[in-house]
Formats: C-alpha cells, structure tokens, sequence
C-alpha cells in the first residue's frame, strides 16, 4: 500500500496536491465497502453492545417497564445454574465424539476420492449431497431412517437379529443427533481436504517413492504434515459449529410429528445454545439468556485465538516463520 | 491425476480392491439413508412400516404433498425470500470485495480482519440482540430483516470476492483509469462481468442458506409468509390428525429437488470457473 505510491519519487505531486489525492482514494475506499460497513455498525456493532448491556439487566424482550440493571447476576446465575451446567457437559461430549469422527472421516474421504477411480466425481457428489441439503430435509432423512415402524434400519438389522426394536430417537438420542451431525458436515470438510490434498505437488510423493519410502512413510511425513494447515482449519471450525449446534437438536424430536419453535428436545439432547435459546425465546428471559450467549461467544473468542497461537508448534505453513 | 507412479502395469484384483471397496462402502453408507427417503415417498400410507419396498409407485403422494400443505405458496415465499436475499447480498458483497481488494484507505487491514471476525462470533449472540431490534422497529413478520442483511452483504461473499479481485491483473483498472472511468465503472464493466465463477460459487451458498433456515423465519415470520423450511418442520396428516410419512417424504423430495438440480446446473458452471482461472487440481 505505502510502497505503491514510494514507487515514483520523481513524479511526486506537490503534498498540498499529494494529500488531496490520498484523501480522494480514501474517500473512494470507504464509500466502496460503506454498505458492510453501515450493516456492520448497525446490525453488529451495536446489537452486540447491547446484548452486552442487556445481559446486565433483567429484560424480558418486551416490557421496557421493569427494565433494571441487575449487576452480574445474571451471570452468577449462569455459572450457578445447574441446566446451564448439565447443557456444557452434554455439548463437550458431543464435541469430544463429532469433532475427532468427522476430521477423521472428511480426510478419509478426501484420499479415497483423490485417488485415481473411475466415476470419483460421482463418489465426490454423493459424500457432498448432505453438505448441501437443507437441515429440516436432513432431520427428515434421519428420523426416517431410524423409525422404529417403518424405518430401514431397525429392518437391516433384523435380518441379523430377530426381533430386533429400538426407539433410536427415544433411547439414544444423542448417537442419532452425532451421525446426523457428522453426515451433514463431511462433505465440505472433504473438499477444504481435496483442495489442500491437490495443492500438494506429486513430485514430492514420487521423489520420496523412489527413494523408497512406503505408502504410509509418504502419508505420515510428506501428505500429512502438507495438509496440516487444512487439517488445523477444519478443526477449529468443527469445534466451533459443535459448540454451537442448536438447529438439529430442536428439529430432531422423538415425535414425527415435527415441532414448532419452542419445543423442548429430549434430556440427552439439551446443549448449551439450546439451553439459551429456550432461556430467550421461551422463558423470555432475553437478559439472562445474552449472559448465558456472552459467555459462550468469549469461550468461541478465546478458543480460537489459543488454537491460533498453539498452532505453530504443529501446523507446516511451507515456510518458517522467523 | 496424481499417480503412484509405480503402479504395475496389469492391475491386480486385491489393488482394485483396497481403491473401490472402501469407497463404495462409504458411499452407500452416505447415500442409503437419502435413498430410503425416496422409498418412504412411493408408498401407500398402509405400507409404511408393512413392507419394506412399495409394491408400485403412488405418484398421488406428490400430488398431496402439494395441495394439502399450500406448497405452492410456501415455495414461492421461499422463492422471493431466498432470490431477494441472493441478488442483494451478492451483488453487495462483490462490490464490497471490490473496495477491498483494489482501492486504499486507512486502517483497511483492520476492518478486513472484522470482517473475517463476525464470520466468528456465534450466530444467536448477533441474533437475539437483532431480533430485539427488529420487533422494536415493527419489522418482524415481513421481509425487511432479510433485505437489510443482504444490504450488509456477507462475510463469507465479502471474503470470496476479495481473495478472487486480487488475481485480476491491475493493467485492466490503469487502462481504463486512463480512459477515464471512474471506480464504480470500473467495477460495473470490468469486474463484475468477469466474476462469473465467484458470483455462481457466492450465490448457490447464499441461496442455500436461506432456503434451507429454519431458524430465522421460525422466530420472524408468521405462519402465512414464512417459508417452506418451516412449513416442512412440520409432518403431513390426514384429517384425524395421523401422520402420513409417506406424503411428508413427497414433500421432503419436492422441498430438496429444485436446490440439487440447481447445484447440479451450478457445479459444472463452478467447476469450469475454477479451471479457467488456473487454480487446477
């Protein structure tokens, strides 16, 4: 930026003339990016100020009458609440079991495809469709999948065992909502894969094939240690959706009739922003509710940034830093 | 593409099957449970849960699943709802991407790191506040929300457009600067019409996104304008109230099918971009 305009020394315009112009282009950026910039202000900015202040007070989301400030309260109350309590240890549970399968699964995928297969663009479609189906379509897919009357699951199955009934959605709720989640998310984390398996030039495979490595020397210390970067990107991603998984729980009820906002899911599948949401939008409870969301937004803040500054140690950029 | 160099040259059984045997597995895995939807959808209503396969096509279930939830109206909301939304955010976000990627002003690097950061911050702590706003306006149960965040273009687009600028060679913007256009000019007749791959690639994902919410039109919009994710939260019934699985399923395919043929239609249009820009596999 600087640099471009040290480029010619020689033409330099007089500085009254020098500064008009610098004033002109910044004049020129701002109105190029104003429209983010005033939605940023607007719909970001200051919501996320108030949420801030409103987490200080008791509002209801209705009546600006009995509005008060309450101190911390409402985050004493967070930090005490034994829902609140209970939701953060079922998310990290999910988190410690979705976030490790799917890395492992999205990699897989991504070598699989990557190989030199006949139809691989049909493979790659097929690993991608979840990706792309709608979350109400892909609760649909599983709760069919798994009904106990007419679902082909519990049918496959019995063809091994006799007699074999489980209420998946009732019984194991929790299982279903993880190969759900893991399901929806494989396929864009297999192409953030393939995009960073592709970027990875043959030649270095090749040259350490022909001095002999095996297969899996090639994987462990020339395909792996490439991809890290990809691999740490889809980490931290997956921990941040898991922390944050809210739809498919509420949409994923027992009942087949479907639900309306507002509904309650099942114990197993009480999460964190769950807990928020039903806190706000249920219990009304909107102060409360944007302590419980604070919190969670500086544990989302904080996790990224300690993954950032860890990611040195492990994380092959290609070229060193310092 | 990439070989292993030292295949042999006859391809033994046991190869062929470590490359297709896991794929394979995978893949029916994937697709079994969309498959089974598709099933679910042709059978008799007495046959759900009675046989495992449907003795014929009932082709009325699609029928029904159109006329007795008003399909046609909840599309057509989600049609305008989800086409606003694109358009704006899009076309937004492109020239947003524009400023950032070819024109200077102070602290640039900072707000572009802002914009990389609300993509951070947690959906429902922008929203709740949001909300708040918009019920405080009078703007809940109509469009505005949408068309105001699409006027705010999005992160995601914002950063796509940004990093596919940034490869335009910069002759392009001299030679028209010397002809005398100015910056909106030069974005209207040059970069845009050769954005075409960051414009398919920004639009199918910010049409997804709204055609596939439920979150926000659930919390938003009221029953009579909200869209057809919503309206698909919801089971079919017959007139005692019974769920009808096998109509929903119709209505689950119908609500899916118009986003993967236009994904089909698009990916080819994305994959061809992304060649002819040279970022080759």
């Amino acid at each position: 930026m600087a640099g471009a305009t040290q480029v010619l020394p020689r033409t330099m315009p007089r500085p009254a003339a020098w500064r008009r112009r610098r004033v002109r282009r910044a004049v020129t950026f701002y109105l190029l990016i104003s429209p983010w910039l005033l939605g940023f202000v607007l719909l970001s900015a200051v919501p996320l100020a108030a949420a801030f202040v409103m987490s200080f007070t008791n509002y209801d989301g209705l009546n600006l009458d009995y509005l008060q400030l309450v101190g911390t309260d409402n985050y004493a109350r967070a930090l005490a609440d034994p829902d609140a309590q209970y939701a953060v240890g079922r998310t990290l549970l999910l988190m410690a079991v979705i976030v490790p399968i799917g890395l492992v699964l999205q990699l897989a995928l991504a070598l699989m495809v990557n190989q030199p297969i006949r139809f691989s663009n049909v493979f790659r479609t097929i690993f991608y469709l979840p990706y792309v189906i709608p979350v109400v379509a892909a609760v649909w897919v599983w709760k069919i999948f798994v009904d106990p009357t007419g679902g082909v699951l519990n049918a496959l199955i019995g063809t091994v065992v006799p007699g074999f009934n489980v209420r998946w959605l009732v019984q194991y709720p929790t299982a279903v909502l993880a190969v759900l989640t893991i399901w929806s998310a494989a396929g864009g984390g297999m192409v953030v894969f393939l995009a960073g398996l592709q970027g990875i030039p043959a030649e270095f495979r090749e040259a350490a094939m022909i001095d002999g490595a095996s297969r899996v020397q090639v994987a462990r210390f020339i395909t792996l240690p490439l991809l890290s970067p990809v691999i740490f990107f889809n980490l931290v991603t997956g921990i941040i959706v898991a922390l944050q998984v809210l739809v498919q729980p509420m949409l994923l009820s027992p009942g087949i009739l479907g639900l309306n906002p507002g509904t309650v899911p099942p114990r197993e599948n009480y999460f964190y922003v769950v807990h928020a949401y039903i806190e706000i939008f249920t219990k009304q409870l909107f102060g409360y509710g944007s302590a419980l969301l604070w919190l969670l937004f500086t544990v989302v803040l904080g996790l990224t940034l300690v993954l950032f500054k860890t990611s040195r140690r492990w994380v092959f950029y290609g070229v060193e830093p310092s | 593409m990439s070989s292993w160099g030292a295949s042999p040259p006859i391809p033994r059984v046991a190869d062929r099957v470590s490359r297709y045997g896991p794929v394979l597995v995978a893949a029916a895995l994937f697709a079994l449970p969309i498959f089974w939807v598709v099933v679910v959808s042709f059978k008799k209503q007495s046959e759900y849960g009675s046989s495992l396969f449907p003795a014929g096509f009932q082709w009325a279930n699609y029928e029904l699943a159109v006329v007795l939830a008003d399909f046609g109206r909840f599309a057509a909301n989600s049609v305008l709802l989800s086409g606003t939304y694109t358009v704006l955010a899009v076309l937004v976000s492109a020239l947003v991407g524009y400023g950032f990627a070819r024109h200077h002003g102070p602290g640039r690097n900072k707000l572009f790191v802002l914009v990389l950061a609300t993509w951070m911050v947690p959906n429902l702590v922008l929203f709740v506040p949001q909300f708040v706003l918009f019920a405080r306006l009078g703007l809940t149960n109509t469009y505005w929300p949408w068309i105001l965040w699409g006027l705010s273009g999005s992160p995601f687009a914002i950063f796509l457009f940004r990093q596919f600028f940034s490869s335009f060679p910069r002759e392009l913007d001299d030679a028209a600067e010397v002809d005398g256009a100015g910056p909106l000019r030069i974005f209207l007749q040059i970069y845009l019409p050769n954005a075409g791959p960051a414009l398919a690639a920004s639009a199918i994902f910010m049409f997804l996104w709204v055609w596939g919410d439920w979150l926000y039109p659930g919390l938003l919009l009221h029953q009579d304008n909200t869209t057809l994710a919503v309206r698909m939260a919801n089971a079919y019934v017959d007139p005692r109230g019974n769920p009808l699985q096998t109509v929903t399923m119709a209505g689950v395919v119908l609500y899916v099918m118009p986003l993967i043929l236009f994904f089909a239609f698009a990916q080819r249009y994305i994959v061809r971009g992304i060649v002819t820009t040279g970022i080759k596999g």
